[in-house]
């Protein structure tokens, strides 16, 4: 029953022109629920940087999905992702971003835990009167199903039925490298992140990162505001990604989808001055080679499926997706930035994220509201499909187009063109995989 | 004692640094744009940092990520104007906002010229199409200047203090 009205949710039929998918998927609460246990619970879920914990009994606190999760450094050194969660009655064992602590202990009934996840006390065990049966249980932290790291990624899974995480990776290595080779030393989390919620289903947030047909139409305020900053008409010098010269025949733009529900759209930059990474470029041509630092000024935005985004126009960010209900989801926000780099470039990096990317930015506020007004609309129970997911459906080519030949890339799909076209076949990926898994956890 | 000195003892300077800041919230909860604006000098810092850790805001703009920064007003005309331009689903329809700037003290730094104005606000404002009403509150921190005659404000300072940010978030609801 389950299974049959999952697979009814996502219309996919490309031999015949067809892509949609249905309302409830952005709206039941049911759906949400299987999201959480099958989408969720059940894949590779991005956690944070090593480079978060670099001592000993460092540790950070994040989430998989509804489960609260503690990544700690071990007195050896070594990372372990566990359930924050006392497996005495299940009180948060650490309550901070992050920290240093060789021990946690339970503030309820102190149960104290090593920073490799062991227990080491049960307050008063001597005189407990526990059966025989309660020492045969491990009272230690529950270690993730997996956790492992792509060059100082770090990703957990709940589940253990999960291919390894370079295969789910896969061909976005290329992507991720061009994310994390930007200095040699690599790139860091700029100090000061941030958190919001809006009123809306994450499902939202996954399309927009890869979205281009919704730039000229939601951020009209931010393109003309550099428009008068480049014209003078504006006393603020701040330079930034001119959207209107996407406009131009020179200009190219596209999307690639891969395995396991990764996405991106990429397109050239008129004006790569404006990137803060242009400043060090020489250094880093001679670091990749020319064809990937070509690539590494180039604008991407890419989605590792389901809540890992990196968007690069001018600065480079990075943006985590956290359901809180079919109606509510949290995103935390990072501002990456090459290790090293001159102040001048970090300074820059810096007022072009803050213009653009935060939520008190001048774009990414117009993209929250949508999503609620989105969602509102979504009450309209005589409205079941969504249209044009088929947009970009003729010009699609199954593998890789001659730009990602060109990089050694092997895209599952790839799409080439001027900016016109704003293809949103590059938002199947994503279906296909929410529906892969859920059809494989209700089976 | 004497670091803070007379000025900031001095009850008349408390008024005035009141009255100027219970003036811009009211330019702003009216939609004065042109009038907040020009509260400011052409060279003001607009400044609100991000967090850190659970008590910690981030300290240095240049390197660190702030919510808004400018070192200039031309920052904040920029705002200004795309309110104004009716362009930006986030701010049309605005909201309602309604500020309460209270425990308003003059702090150390404060000399003939200059007023270092310390305050708190709680700013309720209302979303007319969700018909929701959200809240922000934080601490001020403003420098004036005496400039031609009329004090303006070279400096503002916003920590927000309940920084789980709601959808919009800009100068008019901080």
């Amino acid at each position: 029953m389950q299974f049959e009205r999952l697979a009814g949710l996502v219309k996919d039929r490309p031999e015949a022109g067809e892509f949609t998918v249905h309302r409830d998927i952005f709206r039941d609460p049911e759906v949400f629920e299987l999201e959480m246990r099958h989408v969720f619970e059940a894949t590779w879920i991005f956690l944070g940087f090593a480079s978060q914990l670099p001592r000993p009994h460092d540790f950070i606190n994040t989430w998989i999905g509804r489960t609260p999760v503690l990544v700690m450094r071990d007195g050896k050194g070594k990372l372990g992702g566990f359930v924050n969660s006392c497996r005495h009655r299940g009180a948060l064992v650490a309550h901070t971003q992050a920290g240093n602590a060789k021990y946690h202990v339970c503030a309820y009934h102190g149960w104290a835990y090593g920073s490799d996840g062991r227990i080491v006390d049960i307050k008063d065990q001597k005189a407990a009167c526990y059966p025989p049966g309660f020492d045969k249980l491990d009272h230690g932290l529950q270690p993730l199903a997996r956790f492992a790291d792509y060059r100082g990624l770090l990703f957990g899974s709940l589940s253990a039925d999960v291919p390894s995480l370079d295969e789910h990776l896969g061909e976005t290595r290329t992507f991720l490298d061009m994310v994390l080779d930007q200095s040699p030393q690599g790139v860091e989390m700029i100090p000061g992140s941030s958190s919001y919620i809006f009123k809306g289903n994450w499902k939202l947030q996954v399309e927009n990162c890869v979205d281009l047909y919704h730039l000229t139409s939601a951020h009209p305020s931010f393109m003309e505001i550099v428009g008068r900053r480049q014209k003078g008409e504006s006393a603020h010098g701040l330079a930034a990604i001119d959207f209107t010269a996407y406009k131009s025949p020179e200009t190219v733009r596209g999307s690639y989808t891969f395995e396991y529900g990764h996405a991106m759209v990429w397109g050239t930059v008129a004006d790569p001055r404006v990137r803060p990474l242009f400043m060090d470029i020489e250094n880093v041509k001679q670091r990749v080679g020319e064809l990937k630092a070509r690539w590494m000024l180039n604008t991407r935005n890419l989605t590792i499926y389901p809540s890992m985004q990196f968007a690069e126009n001018a600065s480079l960010q990075l943006r985590v997706i956290r359901p809180l209900s079919v109606d509510r989801t949290e995103m935390t926000i990072y501002c990456l930035g090459a290790v090293g780099e001159s102040a001048a470039a970090r300074e820059m990096r810096l007022r072009q994220f803050e213009d653009f990317f935060n939520s008190t930015g001048m774009a990414t506020p117009d993209d929250t509201m949508c999503y609620e007004d989105c969602q509102t609309g979504y009450g309209s129970r005589s409205i079941d499909w969504q249209q044009g997911y088929s947009r970009g459906m003729t010009a699609v080519l199954r593998g890789p187009d001659k730009y990602a030949d060109e990089l050694g890339v092997k895209p599952v799909t790839s799409t080439c063109s001027q900016f016109d076209m704003q293809d949103e076949t590059v938002f199947h990926a994503g279906y296909r995989e929410w529906l892969r898994l859920m059809r494989k956890g209700v089976a | 004692m004497s670091a803070i000195g007379n000025v900031a003892t001095d009850p008349a300077m408390l008024t005035l640094a009141s009255q100027l800041l219970f003036r811009e919230a009211h330019y702003i909860d009216s939609q004065l744009w042109d009038d907040w604006l020009a509260l400011f000098t052409e060279d003001c810092e607009f400044w609100v940092p991000a967090w850190k850790a659970e008590h910690t805001p981030t300290a240095n703009p240049k390197s660190e990520l702030s919510l808004i920064y400018y070192g200039e007003r031309g920052g904040l005309e920029d705002r200004v104007w795309r309110v104004r331009s009716g362009k930006s689903v986030a701010s049309t329809p605005m909201p309602r906002t309604h500020h309460v700037i209270s425990n308003i003290m003059l702090d150390e730094g404060c000399s003939a010229g200059r007023l270092v104005v310390l305050s708190n606000s709680t700013v309720h404002y209302y979303r007319t199409k969700n018909r929701i009403t959200e809240l922000l509150y934080g601490r001020y921190r403003h420098e004036l200047v005496l400039q031609a005659g009329h004090w303006r404000i070279a400096k503002k300072k916003i920590v927000l203090l309940n920084d789980t940010l709601p959808a919009i978030l800009d100068y008019y609801n901080l």
